[in-house]
């Protein structure tokens, strides 16, 4: 009997336990776990708190309100107003001395990677992408769509833009289908819309402002593309570069130009039209003013209260300016007085940084965005009501833009008043994204770069059959194959070396003209693999010996403090062998996270062969 | 050698007082915890085991993931838990095992120590042996991972890992309870091993192939790596209770299977 009991006994805590470990299991596999949901997240914030500012000076995305209590958790703004009561249990932060304003919306990026982190960091929470990688917008549509997402800046994006064969925008190693007639616009733009872009943007620019030529779609495309995307109910936004092309887009219909004209100042009668026709402005004076040669955000590096919380590539980028072509007709003043004009004569003016161009980088760069629209003549309350109010009305986002009882509780909590100084915006104290504060990591503690044993710091004397380096990843050859293009170069070791060495590498290849930024040639990486930083601080100078064709070659420099763009300087390779010297200051480096160094050749030379010899730091 | 079971009426004629209780308890950690120390053949490899690997892939390559991938931090509470795993499978499964091969039990049961003792030492073991695992893997993460976590996140991954040893001791003493006592040492390495690769916690189960990513959550060791890594602040796939029930039901299956081994086990002799 008893020992029946326990065998009945023993069966049922078998069952039980196997039925625990069932259930166990079935419950722990939930759908969606992957890699990216098991990344990093230090510290979990806790989930929903309801949060009150109070004594706080309010930009509420149009006017100010003096001193105001305002109340949030993750479901909205509770209460906004100067006698609210703060409920019990609430997280209250003393508001008074600082500014609240809406979470600021970045009206022209270029969003990939971990950028709306970034942004998210500088109190930007909506980014309005204008051409990414249609299918990165649409994982980040999907997770907006699936619930809050709290950790990054939300994205609206335009996907694939609209471009011509060769044109704007296929330069930047995404390949993506161009629009080369105007019968196919209706097609094109279906296809905009089922990749799910938000809006159509449209590159009408064949970059004479810059001082380049590029082919760009026709007049009768533009009104095509702009018509299609009317029809289908999709804004259609117009990259401009010159105010011919402005005059063009407002005439086909646009709803939008997403940079201003820095070319020539508009007449009156133009801005009227602008105004009258409801078209607005994405000005992008940030990028106008890198495009000019100025590194737009060098100042913001430099500033206790934003270097910190920036990574060096990203501090990188903002010293850094694009190169200035001697033809370039693009002018600061020009692109200020064209601001100014069309905001007295009513023109909608949206705040954009382009970011990531040179001289910007997200979130960061908004708000040197604010501080050039405030030089060129806005006042910094209608600065910030470019980036929240406006935008958010333009772009059809009901829910933010503004402070008012309801709306999402995306807010940035500052230092100061930037409704009077707008610097201030930058002394940011808090961000909130859905009511949920925002970790804003400081950068400045990274890991040192990779030390490596560089010896005598000799890299190749290339004495061996093969390009070997007594240190590094070595040598392999880089071209432009990468980015779209079709340069080539081949390297291999010959006989006859500078200063009468045994052997050195010759480099011969052809460059493919038509590619905007060509390049082939031999690239040596210092650190363990491609692109790895390795410290190289205790050296000053790059030698080498060359000799070649006559032609002038390029050494290319990467590094994080260049951000994503290398430095250059350019070398003869002349019929007898000559040594270079190369300082790491001739490249605006240290040396201290060198990724790599690329001996190219470069636009118009079609056939090349040069030698390179001896090559060592010093 | 025939095995004698003492009947049970004669332990209750004669109990202990509790001061004796305890001191047998004690003692029998203590040898316990001295033939362990004094066995290399399961001290070095416990611990050695996951501090190799953890340096080998959290320190070494965690450097190169780019800021991507934390490896340090995920692979100090997956090593942990695999450590944890491996010290309460040798202590119980290999131990209980041979000792039953050895006759031990037999000399045992007719000792008058409680039999509690026995498995207590054994369980103390484990548990100790997994403090010493964490200690080990955590001088490793701070000193050369740059691993940083609260003082509240340290203290919850010591309390997962060690409370994780409950339930694989429970799997060792089913293990030591079936298996021949030659065939226990390389069985427990079978288990281990591949085990703890396929649970994900030599590399994060991301990098798996699709099948073995399926599977994996139906492996016991799977749940004791989603605690841990919960306990480091590093997001899981599903809710804690889950794991703590898959674990839970683990261990009571574990038991089920070590009473049926000693239930044959009494029955036999062995040589």
């Amino acid at each position: 009997m008893s020992s029946t009991i326990r065998r009945i006994g023993f069966a049922g805590v078998a069952l039980v336990s196997l039925a625990l470990y069932v259930v166990g299991v079935r419950s722990a596999v939930t759908p969606g776990g992957s890699f990216t949901a098991r990344q990093a997240a230090p510290v979990a914030p806790p989930a929903n708190v309801t949060t009150a500012v109070t004594g706080v000076r309010v930009f509420d995305g149009e006017r100010v309100v003096p001193e105001a209590t305002v109340v949030f958790d993750e479901s909205g703004i509770l209460a906004v107003g100067t006698d609210v009561a703060v409920p019990a249990g609430t997280r209250t932060i003393d508001g008074r001395g600082k500014t609240l304003l809406p979470g600021l919306i970045d009206a022209h990026t270029h969003a990939f990677g971990d950028a709306l982190a970034r942004a998210l960091v500088f109190g930007v929470t909506t980014e309005l992408d204008m051409f990414t990688d249609a299918r990165f917008a649409m994982d980040m549509r999907r997770a907006q769509e699936a619930g809050p997402v709290f950790d990054r800046a939300d994205l609206r994006s335009a996907g694939t833009l609209v471009t011509a064969p060769g044109g704007h925008g296929t330069q930047f190693g995404v390949l993506i289908p161009t629009l080369s007639a105007p019968d196919d616009a209706e097609a094109f733009v279906d296809a905009r819309v089922g990749e799910g872009s938000d809006y159509i943007k449209i590159v009408y620019d064949d970059a004479v402002s810059h001082g380049l030529r590029l082919p760009s779609i026709g007049r009768d495309t533009l009104e095509a593309v702009v018509r299609a995307a009317r029809s289908r109910g999709r804004l259609a936004v117009v990259h401009v570069g010159t105010l011919g092309a402005a005059r063009d887009a407002v005439d086909a219909g646009a709803h939008g130009l997403v940079h201003v004209f820095a070319d020539q100042p508009p007449d009156a009668d133009f801005v009227g039209r602008v105004a009258s026709a409801g078209v607005f402005v994405i000005p992008t004076l940030t990028v106008v003013e890198s495009a000019t040669g100025i590194a737009s955000g060098a100042g913001l590096a430099a500033l206790a209260h934003v270097g910190p919380w920036l990574r060096p590539d990203e501090a990188g980028s903002l010293r850094r300016a694009f190169p200035v072509s001697p033809a370039s007709k693009t002018s600061l003043d020009i692109a200020r007085g064209a601001v100014a004009a069309l905001e007295d004569g009513g023109v909608a003016i949206l705040a954009g940084s382009d970011a990531p161009n040179p001289g910007t980088s997200h979130g960061v760069s908004l708000h040197r965005e604010l501080q050039l629209l405030v030089h060129a003549g806005l006042s910094p309350l209608d600065a910030l009501a470019a980036a929240t109010s406006v935008p958010a009305r333009v772009f059809s986002l009901g829910d933010r833009g503004r402070i008012a009882h309801g709306l999402r509780a995306d807010l940035v909590l500052v230092e100061g008043d930037p409704t009077t100084d707008i610097g201030d915006s930058l002394r940011i104290v808090h961000v909130w994204k859905h009511g949920r504060e925002v970790a804003r990591p400081r950068q400045d503690e990274q890991p040192p770069s990779a030390a490596v044993d560089a010896g005598t710091g000799v890299v190749s004397t290339f004495d061996d059959a093969e390009p070997t380096a007594a240190f590094g990843h070595g040598w392999v050859v880089s071209t432009d194959t990468m980015r779209g293009g079709g340069s080539t170069a081949t390297m291999r070791v010959v006989q006859g070396g500078a200063a009468g060495s045994r052997a050195a590498l010759e480099v011969t290849g052809r460059i493919d003209d038509a590619h905007m930024f060509p390049w082939a040639g031999p690239m040596f990486s210092p650190g363990p693999t491609p692109m790895a930083a390795a410290d190289l601080s205790r050296f000053t100078e790059i030698v080498f010996w060359t000799k070649g064709d006559g032609g002038t070659y390029r050494l290319l420099a990467f590094s994080p403090q260049l951000g994503m763009i290398p430095a250059e300087t350019s070398f003869v390779a002349t019929g007898e062998w000559v040594e270079h010297h190369v300082r790491f200051s001739t490249f605006g480096i240290d040396g201290r996270d060198l990724q790599a160094l690329l001996f190219s050749a470069g636009k118009g030379q079609p056939e090349f062969r040069f030698l390179i010899d001896e090559v060592r730091f010093r | 050698m025939s095995t004698t079971t003492l009947p049970s009426e004669i332990r209750r004629a004669a109990p202990l007082g509790t001061h004796w209780r305890l001191r047998a308890y004690f003692l029998e950690a203590w040898f316990e915890f001295l033939k362990l120390l004094r066995l290399p053949g399961y001290a070095l490899p416990t611990l050695l085991f996951p501090a190799l690997f953890y340096s080998l892939f959290g320190l070494g390559l965690g450097r190169f993931s780019g800021g991507r991938f934390d490896a340090p931090t995920y692979l100090l509470a997956s090593y942990g838990a695999f450590g944890v795993i491996g010290a309460s499978l040798f202590g119980l499964g290999v131990s209980v095992a041979v000792e039953r091969g050895q006759g031990w039990m037999a000399l045992k049961r007719a000792s008058p120590m409680p039999p509690g003792a026995y498995l207590a030492a054994k369980l103390a073991m484990s548990a100790l042996f997994g403090v010493l695992i964490v200690l080990l893997l955590s001088t490793l993460a701070v000193t050369f991972g740059g691993v940083r976590l609260p003082v509240s996140g340290w203290l919850h991954l010591g309390v997962v890992l060690v409370l994780g040893a409950l339930p694989f001791s429970a799997f060792g003493l089913a293990v030591g309870s079936l298996a021949g006592p030659n065939s226990a040492t390389p069985l427990v390495n079978i288990l281990y091993l591949p085990l703890g690769f396929a649970s994900g916690l030599w590399f994060p189960i991301q990098m798996l192939p699709g099948p073995l990513r399926a599977a994996a959550p139906w492996l016991p060791p799977y749940h004791l790596g989603e605690l841990a890594l919960a306990a480091v602040g590093l997001e899981r796939a599903g809710p804690a209770w889950a794991h703590v029930a898959a674990l839970a039901g683990f261990t009571g299956l574990s038991l089920c299977a070590a009473v049926i081994g000693f239930r044959r086990d009494s029955d036999r002799t062995w040589g």
